[in-house]
């Protein structure tokens, strides 16, 4: 048999969050210079919602993330770039055969992905965790070339280990989500998106009428931290207070929640905007914000540490993050008001 | 790599790879790094693998003690609860939990056999027998 050979000539960048990195190489790729904090607040990548009930890897649901493929899809729609997206396909041969035709068009595409079978990954992050995105941009005989933005360099899978991760079962399964750029004409203005990107990201961080999502979700979960010692003692108290801080530092996200990346956000913005005050404002706001984060976390990886004897009370880190949840909150209303 | 990089994680696997962090100075600059991970971080992972790993462990003392069967093993080797097991497997929630009973377990058929093998990524085999 012989082997076939396409490899794009695609430029593989290391990013915080996997989905905004993989779009930014993306762009970059069309030939828009569009860096990855800039992707991630446009396509509204901040996010908070805290489901109690619902149990993934024997905790409470805490994510800080919007739901999976938002990033890309939003960034394209508020820029105006025509793209494909592909949400299901029921049969994975398909699936597979629609990537190899793609890369032979020359059309490097990102897909969805579950992490705890990809063989590349570093493997204390291998848990299910089904939102991680990657692009391929070459086929090599039976090998596929991957850009996978957590990744330092590009790598390398073959077609089984591609569609076993491609059809990852479990909660959000990513039944072989697909998508990529058809077609994007040069000078695009990208004042406009991020205006709709600012205004969307503080509906969702404080308009929805929901308690468990935004900033309300954020102090619900302040005020629950409280009760867990009580509730389900020392040790699951731990492990849930883990949680938290997983979420937030561990999984790709470029340290505090993404906190880091909005604030390089608005702070970019600002500079486009001519220096605007206000925006400059809230980005330092939010960097004190993330800084915040960061020593939640090393106080709370102290009682993580010493799980059945906690050095620190419980109730302080809930007063903690209540703090974190106030300064956050002051920076949508200000980004709430700001007239761009 | 020196020994004692990552001196908080007890696999030596762990903790390899460089990621992109991001932090805020106090001159209002946003700073980009390519380093490892604090060690507060490394010691919340830590504490995940800690206790999926005495799950494990102890899921194998059950089975061994012929309490349950080794779906359970393999159900927690896989980090799954039975829920996604179900999911991935295409076995109905009630149906999962009734094959953890190990007299249910042995007179399974090969087709649903099959399906658990294809969940775990194993031989029926390997399923029947434990390491």
């Amino acid at each position: 048999m012989e082997t076939t050979k396409t490899i794009i000539n695609y430029t593989h960048r290391q990013a915080g969050h996997c989905e905004s990195g993989a779009t930014s190489n993306l762009f970059k790729f069309y030939g828009l210079d569009i860096s990855e904090p800039m992707a991630f607040g446009i396509g509204n990548g901040l996010y908070f919602s805290y489901i109690p009930f619902l149990k993934i890897m024997f905790a409470p649901m805490i994510s800080f993330r919007n739901l999976p493929n938002t990033v890309f899809r939003r960034a394209t729609q508020y820029l105006g770039i025509e793209a494909t997206v592909i949400k299901k396909i029921k049969d994975p041969k398909e699936a597979m055969a629609m990537l190899d035709r793609n890369l032979e068009q020359g059309i490097p595409t990102g897909m969805q992905v579950g992490v705890f079978q990809l063989t590349f990954f570093p493997p204390e992050y291998r848990q299910h965790y089904n939102m991680h995105n990657l692009v391929a941009f070459g086929k090599e005989g039976n090998l596929y070339h991957i850009s996978d933005t957590v990744m330092e360099f590009p790598q390398v899978l073959t077609y089984d280990d591609l569609l076993r991760v491609r059809y990852a079962g479990g909660a959000f399964a990513p039944q072989g989500k697909m998508y990529w750029i058809n077609n994007l004409k040069p000078g695009i203005d990208i004042k406009p998106a991020i205006i709709k990107g600012i205004k969307k990201t503080v509906y969702e961080m404080i308009g929805i009428p929901f308690p468990l999502i935004g900033v309300k979700g954020l102090k619900w979960m302040a005020r629950d931290l409280k009760k867990w010692p009580k509730k389900h003692g020392n040790e699951k108290a731990s492990f849930y207070l883990g949680q938290i801080l997983r979420m937030a530092e561990d999984f790709g996200t470029g340290g505090a929640g993404f906190r880091y990346i909005y604030g390089a956000f608005l702070k970019e913005a600002g500079e486009l905007f001519g220096n605007h005050s206000e925006l400059l404002e809230a980005a330092d706001i939010m960097g004190k914000t993330a800084n915040k984060w960061r020593e939640f976390t090393y106080i709370g990886a102290r009682n993580c540490k010493n799980r059945s004897k906690p050095e620190e009370d419980y109730s302080m880190l809930s007063e903690m993050l209540m703090g974190i949840a106030q300064s956050e909150e002051v920076v949508y209303r200000k980004l709430e008001k700001i007239k761009l | 790599m020196e020994e004692n990089q990552n001196p908080v994680y007890k696999n030596k696997d762990y903790g390899q790879s460089r990621e992109l962090l991001y932090s805020y100075e106090n001159d209002g600059q946003y700073k980009k790094t390519v380093g490892f991970h604090g060690e507060p971080d490394r010691i919340i992972l830590q504490q995940a693998w800690d206790l999926f790993g005495e799950r494990i462990e102890d899921a194998r003392k059950r089975v061994k003690a012929g309490k349950v069967s080794p779906v359970v093993y393999y159900m927690e080797k896989n980090l799954l609860d039975p829920m996604n097991l179900g999911m991935i497997a295409g076995i109905s929630l009630w149906r999962v939990k009734w094959h953890f009973r190990p007299v249910v377990f042995n007179r399974l058929q090969e087709k649903t056999l099959k399906k658990y093998a294809k969940a775990f990524n194993i031989t029926i085999d390997q399923l029947k027998n434990i390491e």
